[in-house]
């Protein structure tokens, strides 16, 4: 068609028409998928690629390498502020969050931080090695999949557990307290306690109850105490009334 | 590695999910994984209604995943030996088996 048309307008002397139509057939670029050529499908199935026979799924056994592998410089500031955390802090509580957005998080750390409570975020290959080789190494299977530590240097745990209540993705899983590996029920029975000074004082009272009541009666008139005396020793013998009168009566 | 193929897991026919697990466990990787994955926002924003409940015991149990569906079936995972990608295959699995108009809709 081209051709033809080409022929009929190029005249002898030579000049280029002013409209040229080009050859329009099928487009490269579709909406639909459009159907690959025999020889390109036949190229791309001999060609294909087979991956090799796996003998076991990935992932069904850890990878033997990249055991001992070198801390970079993030990593050991990263232990500094994990071990500076351990010595200041006297509340480390280990919590898995499951929350995707960041609006949750902010309200979260707001309601904490008025209890003096801060969030801490380490990635797990820094503190499962620096946990196994501290003291703490019991903490370490804690640490797996997003974790938070929230810290605080007064162990307000009642706090801790009312805004954690607030927020259902984030679960508690333990705490240290103290230098004491907490569990669930061990942080829930530790916020029930109450504070240390009643407790000193009950222990204090308890343990003075007998000598302060002995020193309460001691004070009382010796009429009064010789009279109880009289009447402890008739109760004791009913029956030899006139055998223990006399001896009553020599000690007073 | 445990991540599903799939990002966003659609809880569209589920109605509960239980997971409880002892933390000082470790056989509770591929547990937690599958709580991330499965309490993740994108996750719950699929389905209001549909509760995430996690329980942290200390009593030496297996970790158990327990999911309650709208249709009153129930599937209960012990994941003490299964990976995290096992058990997000059976779950979605039997997800998609239960919502198959939205699937069939969102595909065409």
């Amino acid at each position: 068609m081209a051709a033809t048309l080409f022929a009929k307008f190029v005249p002898k002397h030579g000049w280029l028409p002013l409209t040229q139509t080009v050859r329009h057939g099928s487009k490269a670029v579709t909406r639909h998928r459009k159907p690959l050529h025999i020889l390109k499908q036949k190229l791309l199935a001999v060609t294909k690629y087979i991956p090799p026979p796996q003998p076991f799924p990935r992932g069904a056994y850890p990878s033997e390498s990249d055991h001992n592998q070198e801390d970079n410089g993030l990593m050991l500031l990263q232990k500094k502020d994990l071990k500076k955390i351990f010595e200041d802090y006297k509340m480390i509580a280990v919590v898995q969050n499951n929350c995707g957005n960041a609006e949750d998080m902010v309200i979260l750390k707001h309601r904490l931080h008025k209890h003096g409570i801060s969030v801490k975020f380490f990635p797990n290959k820094v503190t499962r090695p620096f946990l196994i080789n501290s003291i703490y190494c019991n903490m370490a299977p804690l640490f797996i999949g997003p974790t938070v530590l929230l810290v605080s240097k007064e162990p307000k745990v009642k706090e801790m557990l009312t805004s954690l209540r607030a927020s259902p993705q984030m679960t508690l899983l333990g705490a240290c307290i103290d230098d004491t590996l907490l569990s669930v029920q061990g942080i829930v029975s530790y916020s029930k306690l109450p504070a240390m000074t009643v407790v000193q004082g009950e222990l204090v009272s308890g343990l003075t109850m007998l000598t302060s009541h002995t020193a309460s009666l001691l004070q009382r008139h010796p009429a009064h105490l010789s009279s109880l005396l009289q009447q402890y020793i008739k109760q004791q013998n009913p029956n030899n009334g006139t055998e223990a009168s006399p001896t009553a009566e020599q000690a007073t | 590695m445990a991540a599903p193929c799939k990002a966003t897991v659609v809880l569209k026919a589920v109605k509960k999910i239980a997971v409880q697990f002892c933390p000082f466990e470790s056989n509770t990787r591929s547990t937690r994984e599958f709580l991330a994955l499965v309490g993740s926002e994108k996750a719950r924003a699929t389905n209001i209604n549909c509760q995430v409940v996690s329980t942290v015991k200390h009593d030496k149990s297996e970790p158990v995943v327990d999911v309650t569906y709208v249709d009153g079936e129930q599937l209960v995972m012990k994941g003490a030996n299964l990976t995290c990608s096992e058990m997000m295959s059976a779950f979605q699995s039997r997800c998609t088996n239960k919502d198959p108009q939205t699937k069939a809709a969102a595909k065409k």
